[in-house]
Formats: structure tokens, C-alpha cells, sequence
């Protein structure tokens, strides 16, 4: 049998401020967007009193609690918050997956010779507490599942063992909400089946659930008997890599939109070839202001360059933007990823191009992001970010920018 | 109507048409060998309406008369037979087929012969005569660096550009490029056309056994080869043809002398360690000794040859897609090869270093990968 402890930075966003900042403490701090456009990204424990949750509109959450202090957060501080405490778990811990910035899974299976793994869990926690100064919650069980359930029941700065056997009826009193492949959507379904809490869904033929939820119901009810053998991945291989932006102001100026997107394909492409990566594939997304959201493909030969995959998404844009509707949000994204260099062509300019796009690529690693790009794409600033998406880490999703 | 033919001979020539016939028709009567019936003569065509092709074989009959037969069925049959005469004999109203052995009898229905699509003639057209074997041995030479792109149907084909100095055939998928040129046959008018490339793969089947003068003809849309009893007719790749000189690197200072076999073997053994979708291996070159490297992180595999060269000029280090040079290296038959370079990013030109028939000459160029270091 596993031993599974996951661990989870209390309320990360905002520790890493109060760490900063100590008038902070106490007091109700909101982190997310700070326009009107803007979602929390994470709320101190005093704010939740106020009925404030992550994910929710800012501006919901200031009429909620207006004195509460809003902080617009910058991810390049919580990324090194973050990366001193995978230090401490990758020094001390035998296996383990960091699963978002605040979030990991340590397969402690085989360190209860002595004093067992909960006590191991116990030291760990308080070397991160003491070293970085950021409150921290975990659980031990035997699965991923029963584990991540169990930090959110023993939050804030605490610990919990759920021991084997005791799995089922942990989870049976709890709401089916806990389970975490229970979005908004599963959980409207569920209630509309009048399931309310685990113990229902474990006392419910499988296949039942097979039958609403086609695979995922099975999926879920193992879950919900605590049964989950998905192991601990120490490596997450990058399926695709993506840029998005909602706009402060709905917008449909041509020029300002094929803008962002030639700068978008352009970040994509400089991060492609960091990695030594190509794409075959090249889509783009968008999404009117009444909230419908297209989106359409393009499967192109392995490359990394950037006329080309720019002059993809812009020709996948223009078939795809033909309501006379403003868009609020607009994204590229490349997927079919595949290691390599660029097969050069006889017949274009790919061989000199790909020898600009290097030099390029040497400029920007050396100066920042946007120290050289198309004149096009200068009115597009802040867009993407530098350094190599392929490196095992689980995406940053930017603080302000959480949906 | 009815004939008598053996069957050997017919399933001879049935075999070598029925590579024209596409695996899935819209027009169910190209499904069909046509059979046109004349004195003593039989006319076998079959068609995929770019490409069709005729042959014509002594039989006995009295009749005269067109029938469409399906291909599949018949082709089936007769090869089963050993050498026997075979009985055709056509109901001229309903077409309903009825064939005789020695065994038995066998039905099939049958289409009018006049609702198949005629063959092009090549009017106003110019020709030329080669003997097979130089046809088949260019064709074996080029066609398979021809691509795949529907995008750019141009290099779906092989240019045949006819001179007064000499014939030249060029292959191209925009990564790699074969130039065969051959000086012993010349061209009254120059003229150049785009030859499609199946058509070409079935030549390359027919005229393998064959020893032959081959009479092509052709004008600005259709070609036709006639050889024996054979003759071949095709609609061409209409589109210009990329500007192939210009991308022929002129300065290479690095020259590479290795033996073909050893360089091969080098390659393909490596190129299984290499990534599944890129394909791509290191070729460095330092003094003598050129190193032949690949490697796929996803699995952790990697390899590394070294191989001893001639080489003169700067130590470099350059990226290639392994299927390109194997395929190139595999087309080739001399002892020793040279590969002349300049940049790791331009073409390099992979030649014979000797040419095993005198008139004859193969250029191949491939363009590198990015490798990044």
C-alpha cells in the first residue's frame, strides 16, 4: 500500500505578500485583477469570512468587503516563494510531483522504518515553516485523492492522517464538491440526481454513473470509494503551450487584434525554439462579448518559425472572427509539440530566417522578453513571458490573471 | 462475340495494367479492363482518367466488338489457372460475360464498352525516342524524392526537361532534390513538362523486364509512352516548376569522400535511436573522422559512429533528417560518395564520386535541420 501525502501552501498568494508586507497580517487581502474585468486569484482567510472565494469577480468581491486591501500580485515573487519550497521537498522527499505553484504530491511510500510517515510529514512541514515562513497544510493516506481531500478538510496550517481502511467513511460525511474532478458542472449534475454528499455516490451501482457520466463516472466513483492508483508523476511533459488575453475594454479594432495575435505567435515561437521544440498544429481562440467562444485549427508541418506559425494563426483569425460582434478575449495556442530542429526548405528563405530568429532568440534571452520584436507587435507589450515552458514544472498561471 | 485467348498471356498483361486502376472509383466503370475486339487482335485498356493505358496481344476470334469487364474478378481468376485457353463469349445486348475453361463456367456481368472514357490524343505533339532502360533507370532515380504536398502539386511530379545537350529529369519536395541527367539522347526543340507521378511508378513496373525504344510524345497537357505493344497516356502536372538552378549551392568549400556503405549502414543504425517524428542525426566532422549521432530524450535512447572520411576544408557540424540521406545514399550504386557542404544551414550535394555509366549524371541536394547547441 502507498503512502501519498499532499501537500498545499495555505492561502499562497497572500502569505507570500504578508511575508513582504507584515501590516497585512490580519487584515482581509484580495489578490487577483484589479480591473473591472478582474477575478480573485486568492483571498486571505479573513476575507473568506466576508463570503469571498477565489475565482470570484473583484468586483463582487470589493462590494462584498470594501475594506479590504487589493493587491494585483506579481507571479515572479510567488514563483520564488514557490521554488524554496520545492527546494526543501526535492532535498528531503523520495518522489514527488509538483502539481501547481502551491501544491505537491510527495510518494512517501517506504520512510515509515522508524517513526512512521506521518511523523516524516510532521518534520517536513515544520522545516518549511521555519525555513520560508509560509503557513503550510498536508495529508497522508493512500491515494492522490483521499490525500488532497484530506489537506483541504485539515486547512488552515494543520495536518491530518487518514490511516488505511479509514478512507470511505472519511470521505462518506463530506460534500461531493471535496472530490476534485467535481467542477461546477459535475456538481449541478450530481445535485440534479439529488446526490448531495460522498456516502451517496459510494452506496450507487457503478454502473449507474457509467451510464450519466460515460467514463468519468466510473472515474469518480472509485474516487469517491477512495480507490484512485494514479502514481506520482515527477515530470509533467508539455502537451501544448498557449498565450490569452481578455481585454480591459471589448474591441473589435482589426489592427489592435491581428496585433496581439502576430505578438502572441511571435512569444509562442521564441518559446518553442527555447526549448528545442516544433509544433504542428496551430489554433486560435476567441470569444464574443455575449460569451461565445470559437475557436479553429490548423495542422502545419513541424516548424518552429516565425512567418510561418504567424502568418498561420492570423489566417486562422480572420476565418474565424466573422461576427460583427466585439470579442472580449483572444488566444493562440500550439499543440502537437515535438523535440527537434527545424527541417530548412530549398525553395524559401528558411535557412537565413532561422539564423535571424537565433539571433533574435539571443537578444531577448540576454535583455528580456521584449527587447527586440516585430514593429508590429510593439503596441502588444507584456505579452508571454521568456524562459523555457519546457523545463517538468506545472504551468504559472499569472496572479492576476486566474479564471 | 466471342474469343479465345490463353490464359497466361492474358493475365501478363492484365497484371501490368492493372496498376492504373485506382483501389476506389466514382465512376464504377473504370472498375473495368476494356476489351476492344478486332480480327485476330484484342485491345485490353484500363484507365484512372489522368492516366490510361493499352496494350494489344495476338488472340483468335472472328467477332468484332468493345465490352467492359470487371478487373478485379477477372484478374483474380486467370491467375489462378495454370496455362489454359480461356473462351470469351459476350451476350452483344445484355453484356453479360460467360468464360469457358477446361474447368467450367463462370458469369459476370459485364459494361457497354462505349461508355469508356477514351483515352486523350496528343495532338500537334513533338516526340522523342529513349531506350527503356534509361527511362526506367531516370525514373528509378528521381521519383522518389517527389513529395506529397497537395498544397504545391508541382513537386508531386518529375520535370522532364528535354535539351539539345542532353535530358534531364529533377525530383523535388521542397527538402531534398535529385537532378539525373543523361547526354546521350538530345532533343530536336527543347521542352520541359511535369510528368505525374504514378504513371511514372508504372512505367517503372512495365519497363523493368523490358528491352525496348520507348517513343514519347507529348505537347503542353498529355504525354504518351509507346513501347512493344504498350503504350501509356497521361494528363501532365500543369504549374511552373520552382527555379531549381538557383537554389544549387555554387561555393562549397567542405568536401566530404566516404564510402557509400559504411556511410549508410552508419546512418540507418543510428537513425533508430533518433526522435520518431524528426528523424534527425548530427553529422561532425573533424580532421578525418566524421561522428554520427542521434538521440530521442522523450526515451533517453541515444547513439554515436564514428566513421574515417577524406575530408577537406573547415570542421563543421551539421543536421539531417536520416530518412532523407538514407533514402538518398540507398539510391545511389558507387563505392564511394561525395557530400559537398558549405553552411549548416545550405543544401548539401550528395554525388557519386565516379559515375558507373559515362554519359549519365546524378545530383542530389538536402537541405540540413536546425540543430541547436
Amino acid at each position: 500500500m502507498k503512502s501519498i501525502i499532499h501537500i498545499d501552501l495555505d492561502s499562497f498568494f497572500v502569505s507570500c505578500e504578508r511575508l513582504l508586507d507584515n501590516r497585512l497580517n490580519g487584515r482581509p487581502v484580495l489578490i487577483g485583477g484589479t480591473s473591472d474585468r478582474g477575478v480573485v486569484a486568492s483571498c486571505s482567510y479573513e476575507a473568506r469570512a466576508f463570503g469571498i472565494h477565489s475565482a470570484m469577480p473583484m468586483k463582487m468581491a470589493r462590494q462584498l468587503c470594501p475594506e479590504a486591501v487589493v493587491i494585483r500580485g506579481n507571479s515572479g515573487t510567488y514563483s520564488k516563494f514557490s521554488d524554496m519550497v520545492t527546494d526543501i521537498v526535492k532535498e528531503d522527499s523520495p518522489l514527488f510531483e509538483k502539481s501547481s505553484i502551491d501544491e505537491f504530491y510527495i510518494d512517501a511510500t517506504g520512510m515509515d522504518r522508524f517513526f512512521g510517515c506521518y511523523k516524516w510529514g510532521q518534520e517536513l512541514r515544520q522545516r518549511i515553516i521555519r525555513e520560508t515562513g509560509l503557513p503550510i497544510s498536508f495529508a497522508l493516506s493512500t491515494s492522490k485523492t483521499v490525500a488532497k481531500v484530506g489537506t483541504g478538510e485539515a486547512k488552515p496550517n494543520n495536518h491530518r492522517e487518514i490511516p488505511q481502511g479509514t478512507e470511505k467513511p472519511f470521505l462518506a460525511p463530506l460534500s461531493i464538491k471535496r472530490i476534485p474532478m467535481v467542477g461546477d458542472q459535475t456538481y449541478r449534475l450530481l445535485r440534479s440526481m439529488g446526490v448531495e454528499k460522498v456516502k451517496t455516490v459510494q452506496e450507487m451501482p457503478i454502473e449507474l454513473l457509467e451510464r450519466v457520466m460515460g467514463k468519468n463516472g466510473t472515474s469518480l466513483w472509485k474516487k469517491a470509494q477512495g480507490i484512485d492508483n494514479t502514481p506520482v508523476e515527477p515530470w509533467h511533459e508539455r502537451k501544448s503551450i498557449s498565450i490569452e488575453r481578455t481585454f480591459e475594454n471589448d474591441t473589435s479594432d482589426m489592427v489592435k487584434l491581428e496585433s496581439i495575435i502576430r505578438a502572441m505567435a511571435e512569444n509562442l515561437a521564441y518559446q518553442l525554439r527555447n526549448g528545442s521544440r516544433l509544433t504542428a498544429c496551430v489554433s486560435v481562440r476567441i470569444r464574443y462579448s455575449d460569451f461565445q467562444t470559437h475557436s479553429r485549427q490548423l495542422r502545419i508541418p513541424y516548424t518552429a518559425s516565425d512567418h510561418v506559425l504567424i502568418d498561420t494563426a492570423i489566417a486562422l483569425f480572420r476565418q474565424l472572427f466573422d461576427r460583427r460582434v466585439l470579442l472580449r478575449l483572444v488566444g493562440v495556442r500550439f499543440s502537437h509539440l515535438v523535440g527537434g530542429g527545424e527541417q530548412m526548405s530549398l525553395f524559401d528563405e528558411s535557412g537565413p530566417l532561422l539564423q535571424l530568429y537565433n539571433a533574435m532568440d539571443r537578444m531577448r534571452n540576454r535583455f528580456g522578453q521584449d527587447a527586440v520584436k516585430r514593429a508590429v507587435a510593439m503596441g502588444s507589450k507584456g505579452i508571454g513571458h521568456s524562459g523555457n515552458p519546457f523545463d517538468g514544472q506545472p504551468v504559472v498561471i499569472p496572479a492576476h490573471r486566474r479564471a | 462475340m466471342k474469343f479465345i485467348v490463353s490464359s497466361q498471356l492474358l493475365v501478363r498483361n492484365l497484371q501490368s495494367l492493372f496498376g492504373v486502376i485506382n483501389p476506389s472509383n466514382t465512376l464504377p466503370i473504370l472498375d473495368n479492363f476494356l476489351f476492344s475486339v478486332g480480327k485476330d487482335t484484342l485491345t485490353v485498356s484500363a484507365s484512372d482518367l489522368e492516366t490510361s493505358m493499352t496494350t494489344t496481344l495476338q488472340i483468335t476470334s472472328k467477332d468484332e466488338g468493345v465490352v467492359a469487364i470487371p478487373a478485379r474478378i477477372l484478374l483474380d481468376l486467370l491467375k489462378s489457372f495454370p496455362d489454359t485457353p480461356i473462351t470469351f463469349s459476350v451476350n452483344t445486348d445484355t453484356k453479360a460475360v460467360r468464360l469457358t475453361s477446361e474447368y467450367g463456367e463462370y458469369n459476370v456481368a459485364g459494361l457497354k464498352g462505349e461508355d469508356f472514357p477514351k483515352a486523350p490524343e496528343v495532338a500537334g505533339a513533338s516526340s522523342i525516342t529513349v531506350p527503356s532502360d534509361v527511362l526506367a533507370r531516370a525514373i528509378a532515380k528521381t521519383v522518389f524524392a517527389t513529395g506529397n504536398d497537395d498544397l504545391r502539386p508541382v513537386m508531386s511530379g518529375v520535370y522532364f526537361e528535354l535539351k539539345e545537350d542532353g535530358l534531364s529529369f529533377v525530383a523535388t519536395d521542397a527538402h531534398k532534390l535529385v537532378k539525373y541527367s543523361c547526354s546521350d539522347f538530345k532533343a530536336e526543340h527543347g521542352a520541359s513538362f511535369i510528368m505525374p507521378k504514378k504513371p511514372l511508378n508504372q512505367l517503372k513496373n512495365v519497363l523493368a523486364n523490358e528491352e525496348l525504344d520507348v517513343t514519347v510524345t507529348y505537347n503542353d497537357t498529355n504525354a504518351s509512352f509507346s513501347f512493344g505493344e504498350v503504350q501509356l497516356t497521361c494528363r501532365l502536372i500543369e504549374g511552373r516548376y520552382p527555379n531549381y538552378e538557383a537554389v544549387i549551392p555554387k561555393e562549397n568549400p567542405n568536401v566530404l569522400t566516404i564510402n557509400r556503405q559504411a556511410f549508410l549502414g552508419s546512418v540507418k543504425r543510428v537513425s533508430y535511436f533518433s526522435n520518431k517524428t524528426t528523424h534527425q542525426v548530427k553529422l561532425k566532422i573533424a580532421g578525418s573522422e566524421l561522428q554520427v549521432s542521434a538521440e530521442d530524450p522523450d526515451f533517453s535512447n541515444n547513439a554515436d559512429e564514428r566513421l574515417t572520411c577524406s575530408f577537406k576544408g573547415n570542421d563543421m557540424t551539421i543536421g539531417f533528417n536520416s530518412r532523407f540521406l538514407v533514402e538518398m545514399l540507398a539510391n545511389l550504386d558507387t563505392d564511394e560518395v561525395i557530400l559537398e557542404m558549405s553552411e549548416p544551414n545550405r543544401a548539401g550535394i550528395l554525388t557519386p564520386a565516379e559515375s558507373p555509366i559515362e554519359s549519365e549524371h546524378v545530383l542530389m541536394l538536402v537541405m540540413p535541420v536546425m540543430i541547436n547547441d
